[in-house]
């Protein structure tokens, strides 16, 4: 590092945590990029923030017990979204990945099959599954409409959606359609690239929780990465190995982080 | 706001609460338990909510409130590790050898006051001065407590349990 001070482990998990801004979290950067002392320990505080999510995540899930029933029936009615108590500096996900693409997607990545996959990354493997082999209608809103298609969307699933751009990874938008999930709006963008291969991003509204942890999943020869961002659910599928996924996964999470961060 | 959208607003919140209670107190009767007397006394006390105050960090100081009491009472008595409740999934071994119960295990051997911030900021992501909001102490401590917390969890699942002393091949030569 050329004559820039050293960064305490204070703020390395300052920074990990999302707290720092502006010029602190550019120094942290600049550190990350140039002391690979520094990367371990943020991205081992990134692992151990990861295996925390994927450990419980399973209790997101549970039946609420009877005792609290009588509340649950009323949550379920509920409408009302809460904003994220804060925005939490999501690109520090990718910019820890980054560096690390296959050996984390080998590794820490991995024991995300170990965890129970919440419901919506069964719904996004089913509907991608369904349309993908879809000749004629394999979406309902073309991407020529692709204003139209994000406005739509972003009225039925009550929040801001909208589709990542791919087209320097090498994929194009195809268009997008409308999902029940359970008694939800879902959305479904489908990619396709130069050779034909498809790409699908389910999105889901997940209230109430802000994980952006991001986890794999198999279901036959269809691989998938998911996460959920301020009250979004993602699951982005397709029949790609792990590291191609893993990196287009990446780069629909840094375009996304900063969508929803001026609203709410 | 009415009191129909706030008991909304706490209800909503339940998953939450128990995931965060699960991986505070381990055994899962423990920690429902915990939320309901977590939510007996938020309904009790609705009208005390100012409006456009978090659900979240209200919700977590009275679970805070209330586990600390709860330890107080039975302070005589060594940590559960509530091994029994854990299910397969929990204890299926990891990508890199350390198993689920690893991390429960580690996670016991916290003290009271680390495991709270670690899993406040690194499980429920709420911020640094949230989480001094909800526990009712200063920032610097959140960091400092954050700090030593997380440093010991790491130790203890990349050494094993058995590990008391601290390795310096894992902390940072500086």
């Amino acid at each position: 590092m050329s004559g820039g001070r050293r960064i305490s482990e204070a703020e390395l998990n300052a920074f990990v945590d999302g707290e720092l801004v502006g010029k602190e979290a550019a120094e942290v950067e600049a550190a990350l990029a140039t002391v690979p002392e520094d990367l371990r320990f943020a991205r081992a505080i990134a692992d151990l923030n990861d295996r925390l999510a994927q450990h419980f995540a399973h209790v997101l899930d549970e039946p609420i017990p009877a005792g609290m029933a009588a509340l649950a029936a009323r949550a379920a009615r509920s409408g009302r979204r809460w904003a994220p108590a804060q925005a939490r500096a999501l690109g520090i996900a990718g910019l820890l990945l980054a560096g690390a693409v296959a050996g984390y997607a080998a590794g820490a990545l991995g024991r995300g099959e170990a965890g129970r996959q919440p419901a919506f990354v069964a719904n996004a493997f089913s509907a991608h599954q369904v349309f993908v082999p879809e000749v004629r209608h394999p979406v309902e809103v073309g991407a020529a409409e692709e204003k139209h298609l994000v406005q739509w969307l972003t009225r039925r699933l009550g929040t801001d959606v909208r589709a990542p751009e791919l087209n320097a990874q090498g994929w194009q938008l195809v268009g997008g359609r409308l999902l029940p999930d359970r008694d939800q709006a879902a959305a479904q963008f489908m990619y396709e690239d130069a050779t034909g291969r498809r790409l699908t991003l389910y999105v889901r509204k997940e209230a109430g929780l802000t994980d952006a942890a991001f986890r794999f999943a198999e279901r036959g020869d269809c691989a998938a990465f998911y996460w959920i961002d301020r009250s979004l659910a993602y699951a982005l599928a397709g029949r790609l190995d792990r590291t191609e996924l893993m990196q287009l996964a990446s780069a629909i999470h840094a375009q996304l982080g900063g969508l929803s961060g001026g609203q709410g | 706001m009415r009191v129909t959208s706030r008991r909304d607003a706490v209800a909503a919140e339940i998953p939450r609460l128990r995931r965060y209670a699960r991986a505070l107190v381990g055994d899962s009767g423990e920690a429902d338990d915990l939320i309901q007397d977590t939510l007996e006394r938020a309904l009790a006390r609705l009208g005390q909510w100012r409006d456009g105050d978090s659900p979240r960090k209200w919700l977590f100081s009275i679970l805070h409130n209330l586990h600390v009491d709860g330890l107080r009472r039975r302070s005589r008595r060594p940590p559960h590790v509530g091994l029994d409740s854990l299910g397969p999934e929990q204890s299926a071994p990891a990508a890199d050898g350390a198993s689920g119960g690893d991390l429960d295990r580690a996670l016991r051997l916290l003290t009271a006051d680390q495991r709270e911030v670690v899993l406040l900021v690194g499980l429920e992501g709420l911020s640094y001065a949230e989480t001094a909001e909800v526990l009712s102490i200063p920032i610097g401590t959140v960091m400092s407590r954050l700090a030593r917390g997380r440093d010991r969890l790491r130790t203890l699942l990349a050494y094993g349990l058995e590990t008391e002393a601290e390795p310096a091949g894992l902390r940072r030569v500086r």
